[in-house]
């Protein structure tokens, strides 16, 4: 079959395919989707290894458990309630490590501001990686399930409607855990609100 | 006219904003409000931006790691499959070995010993029963006096009237 012809196939022809001992057929699936499966587990653990890996593990995962996928939803959307199952035990095995050790440098890392330089944006820059920085710090008075709607709503722009459908949840369930995760992100976020409203002047 | 805090356009911000009816109805009007809302929504939407876009290399490194690590599995279990089948036909053989083994060393089966009983006889009423009760006015003693006794009997009626009626 030509390159053409195959990037064509649908999800589902690929799946007959992968499913009748066809090896291509799962990998130009995986190429479908790596890159969006990448990006909704790094928005939830914001780490790139950590990322690659869920990643990894969520095709490995569809593979082995492709017959029963019974179409019911897209392909993308089961595989991305993969990763955000994967990505949701990851923070919860982090969250239970940092119980025990108080190894928070992932985390600091990013509070660290980097050297400004001397082009034009280089102050909005420093103000965004600010901004960044403090919403970090906010997630971390996030639950789990908090953590991973606020940063799924904040990081890929998805609606609480598909929010609820990626989480298998009620999207009324879902406002009401966002409201809550902004609610504490305001609060962290009041001293960087209020300096901004000192100064404003300056661009937000 | 009241403007809105950052805090309450951070709120609309992550909520629906077409929810927040109030806000965005006030955002319509009020121009100030409105530069700031999309100030924040700008520096919100950069400060999410992540550098997501990785060179090709990558993409194409992990879809090999993917495959492969998908392979092993398949290896994997057809080796699992292959290694059940093989303990299956092992249960299967030692069972039938050893069905086969004791046929054949089996002791051959014994006859059951021959009890015997002793018939239980039940009398039966008749001549039989009778022969083993010892009636003393069927011994043999007696068959020696039969014919005098039956000659005795065997009197003329005639005779037997004029003597009285007695017979003896």
């Amino acid at each position: 079959m030509n390159p053409i012809s195959e990037s064509a196939a649908t999800d589902s022809e690929l799946i007959a395919r992968t499913l009748g001992g066809d090896g291509n057929a799962y990998g130009i699936l995986v190429d479908r989707f790596q890159r969006k499966i990448y990006r909704v587990a790094y928005a939830i653990v914001r780490d790139d290894v950590e990322a690659d890996t869920i990643t990894q593990d969520t095709f490995v995962q569809a593979y082995t458990h492709l017959a029963r996928f019974q179409g019911r939803s897209e392909l993308e959307t089961w595989l991305t309630r993969i990763a955000i199952n994967r990505s949701r035990d990851w923070l919860r095995r982090r969250k239970l490590v940092s119980l025990f050790s108080h190894d928070d440098e992932s985390d600091e890392r990013q509070y660290v501001i980097e050297p400004v330089d001397e082009r034009p944006d280089a102050e909005r820059q420093l103000m965004a990686h600010q901004l960044r920085a403090a919403i970090t710090r906010a997630e971390r008075l996030l639950s789990s399930q908090q953590k991973i709607i606020f940063r799924l709503r904040h990081y890929e722009h998805h609606s609480l409607e598909e929010i609820a459908e990626l989480l298998g949840l009620q999207s009324g369930t879902v406002r009401a855990h966002l409201f809550r995760a902004i609610h504490k992100v305001r609060r962290e976020l009041a001293e960087w609100v209020t300096m901004r409203e000192v100064n404003p002047d300056e661009t937000l | 006219m009241k403007h809105f805090s950052e805090a309450e356009l951070l709120e609309t911000y992550y909520t629906q904003p077409g929810e927040s009816m109030p806000v965005m109805m006030h955002l319509s009007n009020c121009h100030e409000c409105a530069v700031r809302y999309e100030r924040l929504e700008q520096k919100l939407r950069q400060a999410a931006s992540c550098n997501t876009d990785k060179p090709a290399t990558f993409w194409s490194r992990q879809r090999l790691q993917i495959m492969r690590r998908v392979n092993a599995q398949q290896v994997h279990a057809a080796t699992a499959a292959r290694t059940l089948r093989v303990a299956a036909a092992a249960i299967l053989a030692f069972f039938l070995g050893g069905a086969l083994v004791y046929e054949t060393v089996r002791p051959a089966p014994q006859p059951a010993p021959v009890v015997r009983v002793a018939p239980v006889t039940v009398a039966a009423p008749g001549p039989a029963a009778n022969d083993n009760i010892h009636d003393a006015w069927q011994s043999d003693e007696l068959k020696d006096f039969h014919n005098v006794v039956e000659w005795e009997a065997w009197v003329p009626e005639s005779k037997a009237n004029t003597n009285g009626g007695s017979s003896l």
